[in-house]
């Protein structure tokens, strides 16, 4: 509320309107300025780093100016092309799937039964552990040796012999999918679940009443209600997943050779591992602008949808 | 109790202007309404006198001593809201021992005020309950009991009773009224309902654009509005309104429009003659104006529009050139739609408003 | 195929596939508990037991007893996180409530502008600005500090609660607000006695967001972090994995053990946080 003590006249203008408000910013000032040291300045120095080459002892005034010099180291290297190619069907992959399973859940969760609150609640736990026990439980399960899995699908007659997914080109990267979207899909359930709960019941009865199955009420009642929800579940989940580090990190460290790094990982790696953080800055640099091209999808999905705005 | 001060008091949010120099003055123990359109600026003046808001330029005074510069909490004020604004997370009992708690008044005195006020309202059997476990009229006692508790100077009621359904509001109506006369309280009540301010207030402040009106007590306000404004809201249904030009011949004074002509009597003609220009607008309320189905010397042809019995009374609508005047008649009175009417007129309580400046003239 | 038998058969499979996702979700689980009830050689048998044979709780006992090494190690990791996420989920509050009063109730310049920015972050995760960060924080000397960590999981849990927060005050009429001032309230009082109580399920809700985020967090921790007496829990449980690489039921205890307070704590407060989770996407 403004301020001011009203006898004199108002200021006029934009800056006599922030004057007039100029106590309101103090509630927002703390806010917005731990944001201002986490984010906005990260922003501007990872740009800023992009552009030299630094030395590996962290000494930042003995970088050199280096162009666009790491962009191109980047580009052209042999493996971006891999790591690429990873980070795309790392991300698609995980998801879709997780999509799919969380819609699948909530479609089911949105009916009313006894333990339905219970059921919730299970289906939900792997999405709150930590992803570093997540990472270990996986990593047992998976053992070549005395993994459990492995023991199942031979007992099932389904192979025989040793089950190796980790140190396996082909498979590495497919079981560490398995393994996000096992700690996923509890989110996109719960986002849409959210959803499905603002469906109005008016209309899904107004369409029973014209005959249309239980099918049909979900192809054209609710689908198209939950696509606000979903347009913002798909976006949140791909971001997360483009920058997902702490399982592949844990599980195979991008391995075995490279076939499950992604761009994250290899960031940290150049950064942390070879300490080459103009590199890494550059890096980070392609990585940011996908993720603001897919953040304006997100604010407008947010502010803009009227589906997303309904509720009830 | 006491007397509170308008002196030219103006807000205004960046250019626009919500309430402009407006200056009256309620006198101690005085129940007046704030009545107007939405937006006229009546919430906004009652939100200044509480504090909500600060003033742009002008003086508020109660008691003969300025507040303006006050916080809410030290003016010595009370406050009913149209939502009620109870406190949800706490009982009735904790909601009226709120503005005592926070003025530091010693536990034992809150107990009994609590108590007083609840039996004084009749809501002694609702202590322990929570808002949302009562009904709108309960509520609305609540929230009276949470201003009374305090004896403050002033009451500020903003629409307390437009939340209710019809019949509660009647019966608020009468509640509020009995209250206000036991106390003796002064109370500024804002509402949109001219005939709540006519039924319940000593004095009615009529606002329409953040400009106030007229300012008087009901009768006057009824029998005399200070222009064309006043004269149709307040007043229900409304008062009949419609533009002639006046026309001098043969030492009388004639009201003419499209099709009709009308002479005037003396105090009207003397009024039309003291119009700024020819243009004037005639004023008349339905039960001034007579109904005859054949042609009568003095009155105007009209065709009837609808009707509308109301049970004791019934509502004529008849078309005059372009307006439309609504006349009561008689229930008894059997009258049909399309029909041809002449209107009579009572000269007596007819009123000229002059068509520029929109004011009344004063008979002559 | 009538339309009875047709909803029937789309019922039973939604059922089947219910099934089929609970064991998927709840067996890895069920598993690590399993295992960290074995001895470290029972655990290497092939073909694995499905039930131990002999089980113990001589893992438990060791993560949890300050007497040996392990233990004690342990628990010092715990009591890290303990007080990493408690100190961040108290100043996220701290921070959160006044700013999502302020974006509800307060028309200021910009303060649309300053809203979305403040969500885009959300979008954010947070290893992008791990390098940058992790200069700043040496320069301002807070490497191997936990406020370098609790400053930035601040970030993390703001954007949700300030929108969270800001979705209750706007439901909160001001009417209710004036009325305390009116009663006698300054406008803090008329906000801390009236509108906080109002608004104390968002809060429950952001506080355990913040938490849990804080305490499952490893990319930060592990680059912040170099002391071994500071690390917390996950990368605690690293550095314990590395050390201990073939002892897999220890391993299984730890991660039980850390996993139990955020489960808990999310069980008792399921409601509050999946509305922490949800309310932005379905309530703008």
């Amino acid at each position: 509320m403004n301020s001011s003590t009203g006898r004199k006249p108002t200021p006029r203008g934009l800056f006599g309107r922030i004057a007039d408000h100029r106590l309101d910013y103090l509630y927002i000032l703390p806010a917005i300025g731990v944001m201002l040291l986490v984010i906005a300045y990260p922003i501007y120095y990872t740009f800023y780093l992009s552009f030299f080459r630094t030395p590996p002892s962290l000494a930042m005034s003995d970088k050199v100016f280096n162009g666009i010099g790491n962009y191109i180291t980047i580009l052209t290297s042999e493996s971006f092309h891999e790591v690429t190619i990873n980070t795309v069907v790392w991300t698609v992959w995980s998801t879709f799937f997780a999509t799919a399973l969380g819609l699948g859940a909530a479609l089911v969760l949105n009916r009313q039964f006894a333990g339905r609150g219970v059921l919730r609640g299970l289906l939900l736990i792997p999405y709150v552990i930590s992803a570093v026990a997540a990472s270990y439980i996986w990593r047992w399960i998976y053992h070549s040796d005395f993994g459990v899995l492995g023991a199942i699908l031979n007992r099932l007659g389904i192979i025989d012999g040793k089950l190796n997914l980790l140190d396996n080109v082909n498979l590495v990267l497919p079981s560490l999918i398995v393994v996000n979207v096992w700690k996923e899909f509890p989110f996109a359930m719960i986002m849409i679940l959210a959803g499905l709960q603002t469906v109005p019941d008016q209309l899904l009865k107004a369409a029973r009443v014209d005959g249309a199955g239980a099918f049909h009420r979900f192809l054209h009642v609710t689908l198209p209600h939950l696509k606000g929800v979903m347009v913002i579940t798909v976006l949140l989940l791909f971001v997360a997943n483009l920058n997902h580090f702490t399982i592949p990190w844990i599980m195979t460290g991008g391995g075995p050779a490279g076939a499950s790094d992604i761009w994250i990982t290899q960031i940290y790696q150049i950064a942390f591992g070879r300490i080459r953080f103009g590199l890494a800055s550059a890096y980070s640099v392609i990585l940011f602008a996908v993720m603001v091209v897919i953040g304006y999808f997100y604010v407008r999905a947010l502010t803009g949808n009227d589906d997303v705005r309904r509720r009830g | 109790m006491a007397q509170v001060e308008f002196q030219n008091v103006v807000k205004s949010y960046g250019a626009f202007e919500a309430v402009k120099s407006v200056s009256f003055t309620v006198e101690d123990g005085e129940f007046v309404a704030l009545v107007g359109p939405s937006g006229c600026g009546k919430t906004t003046t009652l939100n200044l006198v509480a504090g909500l808001l600060d003033l742009t330029s002008g003086d508020i005074k109660v008691s003969g001593k300025t507040i303006s510069d006050l916080d809410p909490k030290d003016r010595d004020i009370a406050m009913v809201f149209q939502n009620y604004a109870l406190y949800p997370n706490k009982t009735v009992q904790q909601n009226l021992a709120f503005p005592l708690k926070m003025r530091k008044v010693p536990k034992r005195d809150i107990g009994a005020k609590v108590a007083e006020a609840a039996r004084l309202l009749e809501i002694t059997h609702l202590l322990d309950r929570y808002p949302r476990e009562l009904s709108g009229g309960q509520q609305q006692r609540v929230a009276l009991g949470r201003a009374l508790v305090r004896d403050p100077q002033v009451f500020l009621m903003d629409e307390p009773l437009s939340n209710l359904d019809a019949k509660l509001r009647v019966q608020m109506r009468s509640e509020l009224k009995r209250f206000h006369q036991d106390l003796s309280a002064t109370i500024i009540y804002v509402t949109h309902d001219q005939l709540e301010a006519m039924t319940m207030a000593d004095k009615m402040a009529v606002m329409s654009g953040g400009v106030l009106q007229q300012y008087d007590a009901p009768e006057r306000i009824f029998e005399e509005p200070a222009n064309t404004f006043v004269a149709g809201f307040v007043g229900s249904p409304s008062m009949n309104l419609l533009p002639a030009t006046a026309v001098e011949r043969d030492g009388a004074v004639y009201a003419t429009g499209d099709g009709w002509e009308l002479v005037l009597a003396p105090r009207n003609a003397a009024s039309a003659r003291a119009s700024s220009g020819p243009g004037i607008i005639l004023g008349a309320r339905h039960s001034s104006l007579g109904l005859h189905d054949t042609e009568t010397p003095g009155c105007i042809q009209a065709r009837v529009f609808t009707v509308e019995p109301t049970g004791d009374i019934t509502f004529v609508h008849v078309d005059v050139g372009d307006s439309t005047f609504v006349i009561s008649v008689d229930p008894e009175r059997r009258i049909a739609a399309d029909q041809t009417v002449w209107i009579e007129f009572d000269q007596n309580k007819l009123h000229v408003f002059d068509a520029q400046t929109e004011k009344r003239i004063a008979p002559g | 195929m009538s339309r009875r038998s047709y909803n029937a058969g789309w019922s039973l499979t939604g059922w089947v596939f219910l099934i089929l996702l609970l064991i998927f979700a709840v067996a890895p689980m069920l598993w690590m508990l399993i295992t960290s009830f074995k001895s470290q050689f029972a655990a290497l048998k092939y073909p694995p037991e499905f039930i131990p044979s002999n089980p113990n709780l001589e893992q438990y006992e060791r993560l949890l007893s300050p007497k040996n090494e392990v233990g004690r190690q342990f628990l010092r990791y715990m009591a890290n996180s303990i007080w990493v996420s408690t100190a961040t989920t108290i100043l996220g509050v701290a921070v959160a409530v006044p700013a999502a009063y302020a974006f509800a109730r307060f028309r200021f310049p910009g303060r649309q502008a300053l809203f979305f920015s403040v969500l885009f972050r959300n979008m954010f995760p947070a290893v992008v600005f791990l390098m940058p960060l992790f200069i700043m924080m040496r320069w301002m000397g807070l490497v191997n500090t936990y406020s370098s960590l609790i400053i930035t999981y601040l970030t993390f849990g703001l954007p949700l609660s300030i929108w969270l927060l800001k979705g209750f005050y706007d439901n909160i009429p001001i009417e209710l607000e004036q009325a305390a001032r009116i009663d006698g309230c300054t406008r803090f009082q008329a906000f801390y006695l009236i509108v906080m109580p109002l608004s104390a399920p968002g809060i429950i809700a952001t506080a355990i967001y913040s938490f849990i985020t804080a305490w499952n967090e490893y990319v930060y921790a592990l680059t912040f972090l170099n002391d071994d007496q500071k690390l917390t829990l996950p990368v605690g449980l690293q550095r314990f994995f590395t050390e201990y690489a073939t002892n897999w039921p220890g391993l299984m205890a730890a991660s039980f053990i850390m996993s139990v307070p955020v489960v808990v704590m999310f069980l008792i407060l399921q409601k509050y946080f999946v509305r922490a989770l949800t309310e932005g996407a379905v309530k703008a």
